[in-house]
């Protein structure tokens, strides 16, 4: 009794003792997934109840296939894998596991085993444990307990691992999800800051295209300046003028002071007020682009020349746009002033010094046999005189006379030969070019002048075979006879008209009309004699000469009075080969200096 | 006691001065004689004994002044009346200046060359 007490004692010391290894396992697999709960689970009971095997099977919450899982002597570990073991299992209890007996005996392969089972959860909802042992009698009641707390504890670290396992999935979810959020959203940043890059990019690009226009309005204003053009718009209907920053400065206004036509012709040149009147006038009447110039009488009491260019633009309403280019061309006009005045000075020494050479050379062709014809006559004089007279010698005296007085003619007519050299320079000369040629170097001139000159030339004249320069003598000195008729004008503007135009089929015509004070009817034919001149310092031998030359072209030049004040001088000169190819005495177009015509206007 | 005619050369290259000119010495009482260019008078016998010059200004070859200065370096000075067809005044003072006598414009009168001609002998 006392043995059997004993031996009871020791049982239960070592039934509680395995229960406290058990009740320590949860303490083992905390925080563990299924599979390690699963496996210390097995090794404890293993090892605790000395069994041949234990096995478990864990359902899939998730309704997916069973995890089975076992632990046995080596000898069957090694024969019979943990699913065989499952399939004997079957087998032997019943493929439904709720009906598996708490005990039963089973044969796997060709053991048979005692076998104790217990669920997994209260209704074996996570799985079973069913231990076998090859011991009668097995379970015992402590064995069974000792399964039982076992398995109980197993359940709840299976269940809470579950619980983790979900949250861990969960969490996971939440991972995955805050990670596919953050992708989205790093993508989106992405996007938006590439976005912003292209923004900025595009910003930049409009930046750069602002600076570069902003750059060409500078140059465009620094071209202005140097170039010294201004630029403007007018609006005829309300006279709305506006005009560039360059245009202000050369006026010297107050940059943005409104801009009227009686401010800007404050600054005009009095002498000069009448062009932009006119101006005005014919804008006024419609007149298509324009082109004049003028003069700026500054504040300063400097004077400033500009050149317009504007082109007028019909708007629906009616009224015109007329936009244009301003250029201050003083320092030109002054270049030119002085090359004219240069030009003009080195004509007249040229002349000067022809004539001066001329003279010269007659003198001292002539001053030869003069010199022989005064000796002679004194010596004869002389001789006659003596007593007795020596008349021999009196008589060759006066044979050397006569022969020193035919010499002296000769020089003459040498001299008029000279005079009427037979050179002449034919060429294909384009009549309107010829014209705007002598009006570009009368330009100053006839500015000076106050004279308005109204150029109305026609480019698409066939040219004429002719002496260009000589040509362009008889045009000068038509256009400064107009010039100079005008020059007491007062009570009305002095327009010049200078036109060229096709005579029929065979002829070119130019005339220069001027509104001066004309000739009486009487005077006509006396206008191309030579020295005949209305002029105060007038040689009058300008139309003669050109007359002259004209009619060595096989030309007509002739006057007319005009319907209203002044005279219109025209001539008229055939056309291809007619021109100088029936050319009679070339030495008629010499002017009547004497000096070669070519020369002088060249030097011009 | 027979004064001996001075003579007066004459050096012009045009011929109707040099045909004329020695009638009218020959009235005035000269000897005369007459070359057509500087380098003829130079080598004739009469440069020693030319009394005056009668010399041309411009002339083919030697000028009249570069006579003047070829003689002056021969220390051969002769009283020079220069004649000139030339009608350049300014001419004049400068030949003066230089040791001319007289310059006398073509054409000129029979007095005054021979004033000229006088001045020159009292300058001998």
């Amino acid at each position: 009794m006392l043995e059997t007490h004993t031996e009871e004692v020791a049982r239960l010391r070592g039934c509680l003792n395995d229960l406290v290894g058990i009740m320590a396992l949860p303490a083992l697999w905390a925080g563990g997934e299924p599979q390690q709960i699963v496996a210390t689970l097995l090794d404890a009971l293993f090892g605790i109840l000395q069994l041949a095997f234990v096995f478990v099977r864990l359902n899939d919450p998730d309704a997916g296939p069973w995890i089975e899982m076992m632990r046995g002597t080596e000898l069957l570990e090694s024969m019979h894998p943990a699913r065989e073991f499952g399939v004997a299992l079957d087998a032997s209890l019943g493929d439904a596991l709720l009906k598996w007996l708490p005990s039963a005996r089973v044969s796997i392969g060709t053991e048979e085993f005692c076998v104790a089972s217990a669920r997994l959860g209260a209704h074996g909802e996570i799985g079973i444990v069913v231990a076998g042992c090859e011991r009668p009698g097995f379970p015992e009641q402590t064995e069974k307990l000792l399964l039982q707390v076992a398995a109980n504890q197993a359940a709840m670290g299976l269940q809470q691992a579950r619980v983790l396992s979900a949250q861990k999935q969960v969490a996971r979810e939440l991972d995955q999800r805050v990670a596919q959020r953050t992708a989205e959203l790093a993508k989106a940043n992405e996007e938006l800051r590439k976005e912003i890059i292209e923004r900025r990019l595009t910003e930049e690009k409009l930046r750069h295209e602002e600076r570069e226009l902003e750059r060409s309005e500078a140059f465009l204003a620094e071209a202005q300046q140097l170039a010294r053009i201004g630029s403007f718009s007018w609006r005829v209907v309300n006279d709305e003028i506006t005009w560039s920053e360059q245009l202000y400065r050369i006026f010297a206004f107050e940059p943005g002071l409104r801009i009227t036509l009686e401010r800007v012709a404050t600054r005009i040149h009095p002498d000069d007020l009448h062009i932009m009147r006119e101006m005005v006038d014919r804008v006024r009447r419609g007149a298509g682009d324009l082109e004049f110039e003028h003069r700026l009488l500054m504040p300063d009491g400097s004077v400033k020349y500009l050149h317009w260019l504007a082109h007028g633009t019909g708007e629906k309403n009616g009224g015109s746009v007329y936009t244009g280019a301003v250029q201050d061309v003083t320092q030109r006009r002054h270049a030119e002033e002085a090359l004219a005045q240069a030009r003009s000075e080195l004509a007249h020494v040229t002349r000067v010094t022809s004539l001066g050479v001329l003279t010269a050379s007659i003198a001292h062709e002539v001053s030869q046999p003069l010199a022989g014809i005064v000796t002679n006559a004194s010596t004869c004089a002389r001789m006659l005189a003596s007593d007795p007279p020596n008349v021999e010698g009196a008589r060759e005296t006066v044979r050397r006379t006569i022969r020193d007085g035919n010499r002296a003619s000769e020089v003459i007519t040498r001299l008029r030969d000279l005079f009427r050299g037979k050179d002449l320079i034919v060429e294909s000369v384009d009549l309107t070019e010829t014209t705007r040629e002598v009006i570009a170097l009368t330009w100053s001139e006839l500015q000076r002048n106050r004279v308005i000159l109204r150029p109305e030339l026609d480019g698409t004249l066939p040219p004429v075979l002719a002496d260009r320069v000589q040509l362009q003598q008889v045009i000068l000195n038509l256009l400064r006879n107009a010039s100079d008729a005008m020059v007491d004008v007062e009570d009305r503007p002095r327009e010049l008209l200078i036109r060229t135009e096709p005579d029929g089929d065979h002829h070119v015509r130019l005339s220069v009309k001027d509104v001066g004070v004309g000739f009486v009817p009487q005077d006509v034919d006396k206008l191309f004699e030579a020295f005949h001149t209305t002029k105060k310092e007038g040689m009058g031998i300008g139309l003669s000469v050109s007359r002259s030359i004209i009619e060595r072209h096989n030309g007509r030049l002739w006057a007319t009075r005009n319907d209203g004040p002044g005279a219109t001088f025209s001539f008229s000169i055939p056309c291809g080969p007619a021109g100088m190819g029936g050319a009679g005495d070339p030495g008629m177009i010499r002017t009547a200096a004497g000096i070669d015509a070519h020369h002088v206007v060249k030097n011009l | 006691m027979i004064i001996p005619r001075s003579l007066v050369s004459v050096v012009d290259d045009d011929e109707s001065v040099r045909e004329s000119l020695p009638d009218l010495l020959k009235e005035f009482g000269f000897d005369a004689r007459t070359f057509s260019s500087a380098q003829e008078f130079l080598n004739s016998d009469c440069v020693g004994t030319t009394r005056c010059l009668i010399l041309d200004v411009a002339m083919p070859g030697m000028s009249g002044p570069g006579l003047q200065r070829e003689l002056k370096t021969r220390h051969q000075e002769i009283p020079i009346v220069f004649i000139t067809a030339r009608s350049d005044e300014n001419i004049r003072p400068r030949l003066l200046e230089q040791g001319a006598v007289e310059c006398l414009f073509k054409p000129f009168s029979d007095t005054a060359l021979l004033e000229a001609l006088k001045a020159a002998l009292r300058v001998n």
